[in-house]
């Protein structure tokens, strides 16, 4: 890593003292404005999710009250069922085999780079990986309103929080962006089956307003857009 | 049916005007109906310039961008993207084959393309179809060159021709020390490649190893000294990817679009394109609007036809009404007009369309690289054709309006 990033860096061109520079770049963030990708391979069908906080719990500061966790523990195990927020015609013969839902930091670019990252990646995707799969709802209250709380606040808050607050105090609307990024697996009897998915996702979730879909299968890749107001993704011929 | 055979006729006793109101419709309808006609073989052979590609990697950009300059030759990349980049992606998991493609070198005006030899295995095109050589064989040596169809075409090369590649697009600086050799000729495909020397990744590096600051250095080396020298290429263009199982293509993207080292973008190609016809629609849904307002202008001009008719023939009607016909059987005999005037105007459109297809569909292919299948017309088509009829029948209302009502009074006082 410390040599690619040194040979990167010196094939640009640099000035004196520009040494230390780092790169910043910050992900596109838009509220109301989600991903949605799905790719088909025989039975098989991934799909992942990223959607801005704001879409699913309405904020997006880390969580302060109870009520705040408790938006945020509901709308996980909510993501957690893809198939109710995506509805697959039931002839296909759908089932979930893997879900992983995670609520990452949008600020974890910049500054507090890869130390912050791999915590949230880590960590949390870990624990609600396992969760899901063993013991899906019944520890899961107890175990994420923990780790959210000591993980995330406390870290979080105290370090990172504030520096950035001196940092970007002129950009404090921008500051702590986050997303939920979900990852699915699942297998189909008949993936040919599925000729349109329908958006519960829109019902579910009042904030979102559309999702941007890539769409992979043997029949090549394809890009949608969903909207509220048309909450169906027509697939007559594209699986 | 007596007034489908009294329009029939007394059509055919206007046979001058009515034709040419059928033909005003006729063309109308060509217009419309090939609009729809090239837009979709104008999409379809976009999608099929490209096939079996999973990921194209550039420089970060658009989406769109990318897609049309990696892709199609069209515009220029943004920035180069670094050999080592490549190579990390190349070994980044999920990958099955990465292909890299150096652009931004010109012969004649077509571009030239640096690649490896393995571009001619995975490049796919028209659902799967591979790359075929009419003669000759893949490069092999660094100054050998393959060349597209139409390249040969419109240049007359042979194999083993010298080819000498310009620096840069529509550039006078030529890189004439060191001459390419033709190795290969490609069969027509219809796409870009047709339209590229594809070269190899050395070989563009070799014809740059003396280049200092964009200028040709003094004293520069031999073409046979730059085979000496180290040819690994420092940058590239794009390169096209191919993942081991879809499953994986977004993990994939996400991790090159979140490569750390270098800004990059990974698009899907399928995804990009339906962009792009996102982009394109606006003026789509134009030109649509413009075909179906001419369509409307033709019903309109043969509206006018049959009014202006309706004077002159006050003494047709007068007999008419003299041997028992009723208002009513006036009335429907011209909208009976109307309908059939609408109905030839359609078929003689449609028969227009495919005898203009059949002769041009060769030509349209080869220039423009449109290729537009010889299948009949689409429900859509069909629909709208049956509205314009219909729509014909309905505008020739208000004529047959005006018919019923002068011709109970004025038929029989008229005096000539």
């Amino acid at each position: 890593m410390s040599f690619k990033f040194s040979t990167a860096l010196s094939l640009t061109i640099l000035t004196a003292g520009a040494a230390h520079t780092q790169t910043r770049e910050l992900d596109a963030h838009q509220h109301g404005h989600g991903a949605l990708n799905i790719a088909f391979e025989g039975a098989s069908v991934a799909m992942e999710l990223e959607v801005p906080g704001a879409d699913i719990v309405g904020f997006e500061h880390p969580a302060e009250s109870d009520a705040d966790r408790a938006l945020i523990d509901a709308a996980i195990a909510q993501l957690a069922k893809p198939l109710e927020l995506f509805a697959m015609p039931a002839a296909a013969g759908c089932t979930v085999t893997e879900a992983n839902v995670a609520l990452l930091g949008e600020d974890d670019h910049d500054e507090h780079g890869d130390d912050h990252k791999d915590e949230h990646d880590d960590d949390l995707k870990d624990e609600h990986a396992d969760d899901h799969k063993d013991e899906h709802d019944d520890d899961h209250k107890d175990e994420h309103a923990d780790d959210h709380k000591d993980e995330h606040d406390d870290d979080h808050n105290d370090e990172h929080a504030d520096d950035h607050k001196d940092e970007h105090a002129d950009e404090e609307g921008e500051e702590g962006h986050n997303e939920f990024h979900a990852e699915y697996a699942l297998t189909c009897a008949d993936p040919s089956a599925i000729d349109a998915i329908e958006f519960v996702y829109f019902e579910r979730f009042p904030n979102a307003a559309e999702l941007d879909i890539q769409l992979i299968s043997d029949k090549g890749a394809k890009g949608f857009e969903v909207e509220r107001d048309e909450p169906r993704l027509d697939l007559s011929g594209a699986i | 049916m007596i007034f489908a055979r009294l329009a029939f006729r007394s059509l055919a006793a206007r046979w001058l005007t009515v034709s040419l109101t059928i033909l005003a419709i006729a063309l109308s309808v060509v217009l419309f109906l090939g609009v729809e006609k090239i837009r979709n073989g104008a999409k379809a052979s976009f999608a099929d310039t490209i096939s079996g590609t999973d990921l194209i990697v550039g420089a970060r950009s658009g989406s769109v961008q990318l897609l049309l300059y990696s892709v199609f030759r069209i515009g220029n990349a943004t920035n180069n993207v670094t050999w080592e980049s490549f190579e990390d992606i190349r070994e980044m998991p999920g990958v099955a084959w990465a292909i890299p493609l150096s652009l931004g070198d010109s012969h004649r005006g077509y571009r030239v393309l640096g690649t490896t030899a393995e571009y001619f295995d995975r490049y796919k095109f028209r659902a799967g179809k591979g790359l075929e050589f009419t003669s000759g064989v893949a490069f092999d040596d660094v100054f050998d060159a393959v060349l597209g169809a139409d390249v040969v075409a419109s240049l007359g090369y042979k194999l083993d021709d010298p080819i000498i590649v310009s620096h840069g697009i529509a550039s006078f600086t030529h890189h004439e020390d060191k001459p390419f050799r033709v190795a290969g000729i490609l069969a027509k495909t219809g796409t870009p490649v047709d339209r590229t020397v594809i070269v190899s990744l050395e070989g563009i590096e070799a014809i740059h190893v003396d280049w200092v600051g964009g200028g040709r250095a003094a004293g520069s080396l031999t073409a046979e000294q730059a085979r000496t020298l180290d040819l690994s290429p420092k940058a590239i263009t794009a390169a096209m990817i191919g993942v081991e199982s879809k499953l994986r293509i977004f993990t994939l993207q996400r991790a090159i679009n979140d490569y750390a080292e270098e800004p990059l973008l990974a698009v899907l190609p399928g995804v990009a394109l339906q962009e792009l016809w996102a982009v394109v629609g606006v003026a789509e849904t134009a030109l649509l609007g413009v075909s179906l307002m001419v369509v409307a202008t033709a019903l309109i001009g043969m509206v006018a036809m049959i009014f202006a008719g309706l004077n002159e023939r006050r003494r047709e009607m007068a007999i008419l009404r003299s041997v028992g016909a009723g208002p009513g059987l006036i009335m429907t005999m011209l909208i009976a007009e109307a309908a059939l005037i609408a109905a030839a105007g359609a078929a003689v459109g449609v028969a227009i369309l495919y005898a203009g297809l059949a002769a041009l569909q060769t030509w349209l292919d080869a220039t423009y690289g449109i290729y537009i299948p010889p299948t009949g017309l689409g429900e859509r088509e069909m629909i709208t054709l049956a509205a314009a009829v219909a729509a014909g029948a309905l505008a020739g209302l208000a004529p047959a309006a005006r018919a019923y009502f002068i011709s109970l009074s004025d038929g029989m006082s008229v005096k000539m």
